[in-house]
């Protein structure tokens, strides 16, 4: 790196990246109270989710400690927010890293590269550190609760806090500047982006998935041998978990030193390769080519709606990281009826803790993963600085919303459509169980998709610089991405726990309530008055 | 073809906005919306188009209340905004489609129209190419020749000679003239008071949300003076009062 970066110039450009992030230099001096009171909204739910993973890392570990693996309690969380954010890193270190936003002004300023580099490095680090700290001080706290260690394990506790993210993010981001690279210089840039992003997500999901792998064992043997194998999967995943975490627990300073040493030695040495090859992979990345030999042809007449859902997938093939987490859920539906094809029902059954009909639960798993994150529940917000044309055109609210809709249905479609074929020649339904298979991943979508709208309208966030603080941070991506999913999840515990709950009774009491809010939820959307957003 | 009357609009927070309004743009009229900035202009002309809700009066487009037949109205306008922020992610030709399919304009129509104002504006050759890689003059052509695809009877522009290059602004004003002489009506906002002096037949003077002077041009332009004295010297009045 040049030897012209200056740490006077890092701390600003650092403090320009960070000034605003999760919205709070908006949040301190916007005169809108509209968007002050979206914001205070925002903060509750963020306060939620962060309670709630306070809780559920804090049982995790708790389980652990009682299950004898004390020891190894740190390490699983090491590993647990490592892959978080490794998932979450690749999913946006491309469209963060290489952002185009200001970076005409920025590149004409004097400051290196590097500097921009770094800066975006630590702002990236920012946000992991406060994901690292939310996953492992529970998990420092119950383990220093049980075991009462001395001084030196909380002085390498809070070493590791500091140290943990520096590999996972520096493989994400090397990941994402391959990504960016590799689809650089294809044509369609985005989809080729959004297709290498999902495949590596993917390869990450399912090596990761070997944590919780311990076939072939009875539950009072994984019991017994728990300790020793949780660390041996954990040195098998992902060796840096165990090193560290072993350090941290046995107290051993000079230890975490070292291995903070050596994961900063990494984390400098990528910032370094991203750094020399930032200003091509960013021109590559934002330039249009444009031909100039366009004649007038034909141009074909068609109706306002096909019109306008043909702009809405135009407008997503055109964001990676818009097709990356909405792609990711209907590609797991896929993924998970192959497998139950694949591998059989009475496998499934067999390695399964407690007796399930498979049946019964399969139509709520698939809606789940179609509702993980719809495109519905951001596709206002995505409209951003286009939005006055669309308030501008002669369309009814109704014609508008429903092109949203339809976009996303239609984009689910194919994949429905494959996992309902590998469903039925798995499950060989009878006649009510194929209906219900068919028709309830379809009711829940919808509803999604029309909740997904309504949240959107009322927390919409229009003058984003980046897609990410959109797809990836907003309360309408939190609350109404995953409206259907929760709902998918409560109606399949509903037909566990429900006497009789797959006989067809209660599937269809089910539908009809979720189709009436559904209808509400339409009625209200069509009525509301676009200029107010 | 527009009338305004005791148009009322603030933003909330916020002192600026618009207050008590009134205007009347008759067919053949090419009216100049003239004030400093942060005056109102594009407040006023958004609700116009129909992007910004307003408290209270009431703005009619041919004979249509706004307020009670917005689509009717938005249906005979057509609206470019100051800095146009097009679908980067469609080509030029899929834009125009996409404006033509909304406007129910017919594929012989289209592609007439689409062919004359693209060669007009030299940017035929571009409308195969993604928006994204448009200069802002190009932009601009291509917001204008979607603005007149659908014929409208009413053009409402913010500031449409920024971007453009001189040959461009020429076959603007052209456009403009030609409409007005079919029947229609332009309501434009500008800073180049010489071009707005030379080209409209009405105008109207903004300040701080308030009309401060309306008319035809001759009314407002005395003889032997230019509207940027008398800009200057209306504006700075009612500043001092």
């Amino acid at each position: 790196m040049s030897a012209q970066i200056s740490l006077e110039q890092i701390k600003i450009m650092t403090g320009l990246e960070l000034c605003n992030l999760f919205g709070i230099n908006v949040l301190r001096f916007s005169k809108d109270a509209r968007a002050k009171k979206r914001a205070v909204m925002l903060s509750v739910l963020w306060a939620f989710l962060i309670i709630m993973m306070l809780f559920y890392m804090g049982g995790l570990s708790y389980g652990l400690v009682r299950l004898g693996a004390e020891d190894e309690v740190i390490s699983c969380l090491i590993a647990v927010s490592s892959i978080l954010i490794f998932i979450f890193g690749i999913l946006k270190a491309g469209s963060h890293m290489f952002r185009i936003q200001g970076f005409d002004m920025i590149s004409a300023l004097p400051v290196t590269k590097g500097v921009i580099v770094i800066s975006r490095f630590l702002r990236m680090y920012t946000e992991n550190i406060l994901l690292t700290g939310l996953v492992l001080i529970p998990g420092i706290a119950v383990y220093a609760w049980s075991v009462r260690p001395g001084a030196t394990f909380y002085l390498n506790a809070f070493l590791g806090i500091w140290s943990v993210p520096l590999l996972p993010m520096t493989g994400a981001i090397l990941a994402g500047a391959l990504v960016s690279g590799i689809s650089a210089r294809m044509r369609h840039k985005s989809l080729a982006a959004s297709a290498l992003t999902l495949l590596l997500a993917f390869a990450v999901m399912f090596g990761s998935s070997r944590l919780t792998a311990m076939e072939g064992m009875e539950s009072m043997e994984i019991i017994a041998e728990l300790s020793g194998m949780v660390s041996a999967v954990l040195e098998d995943c992902y060796p840096p978990a165990v090193w560290l975490g072993t350090a941290i627990v046995k107290g051993e300073f000079s230890r975490c030193l070292m291995y903070t040493g050596m994961f900063l030695a990494v984390f400098a040495a990528a910032a370094a390769i991203v750094s020399a090859c930032f200003q091509s992979i960013c021109r590559n990345l934002h330039t249009t080519a444009a031909k100039h030999d366009y004649q007038v042809g034909e141009l074909k007449a068609d109706s306002a709606l096909t019109s306008l859902c043909r702009k809405e997938f135009r407008r997503y093939v055109s964001s990676s990281i818009y097709v990356s987490n909405t792609l990711i859920g209907p590609i797991m539906g896929c993924i998970i009826s192959g497998a139950l094809l694949f591998t059989g029902p009475e496998r499934i059954k067999e390695i399964l803790p407690v007796p399930v009909d498979l049946a019964g639960i399969a139509p709520f798993l698939l809606a789940g993963t179609f509702c993980m994150m719809t495109t519905a529940a951001t596709s206002v917000s995505m409209e951003g600085k286009n939005w006055w044309l669309v308030k501008s055109l002669p369309l009814p609210t109704k014609t508008i919303l429903d092109a949203k809709i339809l976009m996303n249905l239609i984009l689910v479609l194919p994949f429905y459509l494959l996992s309902e074929v590998f469903l039925i020649l798995a499950l060989r339904p009878g006649i009510q169980e194929g209906f219900w298979l068919a028709v309830i991943p379809v009711v829940i979508l919808l509803f999604a998709c029309i909740y997904g709208i309504t949240i959107n309208l009322h927390f919409p966030v229009m003058d984003w610089e980046n897609e990410v603080s959109v797809v990836k941070q907003s309360a309408s991506a939190i609350l109404g991405g995953m409206g259907g999913a929760v709902l998918a999840v409560l109606g399949g515990a509903g037909a566990c726990v429900v006497p009789g709950g797959c006989s067809g009774g209660y599937e269809a009491v089910l539908c009809v309530l979720i189709l009436g809010v559904a209808w509400l939820l339409y009625r209200k959307n069509n009525r509301m008055d676009l200029r107010g957003i | 073809m527009l009338i305004i009357n005791h148009l009322t609009k603030h933003y909330k927070g916020s002192s600026k906005g618009i207050s008590d309004l009134s205007l009347h743009v008759r067919p053949g009229d090419i009216y100049a919306f003239i004030g400093h900035n942060g005056a109102g202009k594009t407040t006023t002309l958004k609700c116009i188009a129909g992007i910004h809700d307003y408290e209270t009066g009431e703005i009619r487009i041919g004979g249509r209340n706004l307020r009670e037949n917005p689509l009717a109205c938005k249906q005979v306008t057509a609206y470019i905004p100051d800095n146009p922020d097009l679908y980067e992610y469609l080509t030029g030709i899929q834009y125009l489609n996409f404006i033509a399919d909304i406007f129910k304009v017919s594929a012989e129509g289209r592609k007439e129209r689409i062919k004359k104002y693209g060669d007009e504006f030299e940017i035929t050759a571009s409308l195969g190419d993604l928006i994204s890689s448009y200069s802002h003059g190009m932009k601009q052509k291509l917001a204008i020749i979607s603005a007149m695809l659908h014929e409208p009877k009413l053009l409402i522009l913010d500031e449409p000679f920024v971007g453009l290059d001189p040959k461009a602004a020429v076959v603007l004003k052209g456009m403009m003239r030609k409409l007005c002489d079919s029947g229609g009506a332009i309501f434009f906002s500008t800073h180049v008071l010489e071009v707005a002096e030379k080209l409209c037949n009405k105008v109207a003077m903004v300040k701080d949300g308030r009309l401060i002077a309306s008319g035809s041009m001759e009314e407002v332009v005395e003889q032997g003076r230019t509207l940027e004295s008398i800009f200057m010297e209306v504006v700075n009045d009612v500043g001092t009062d």
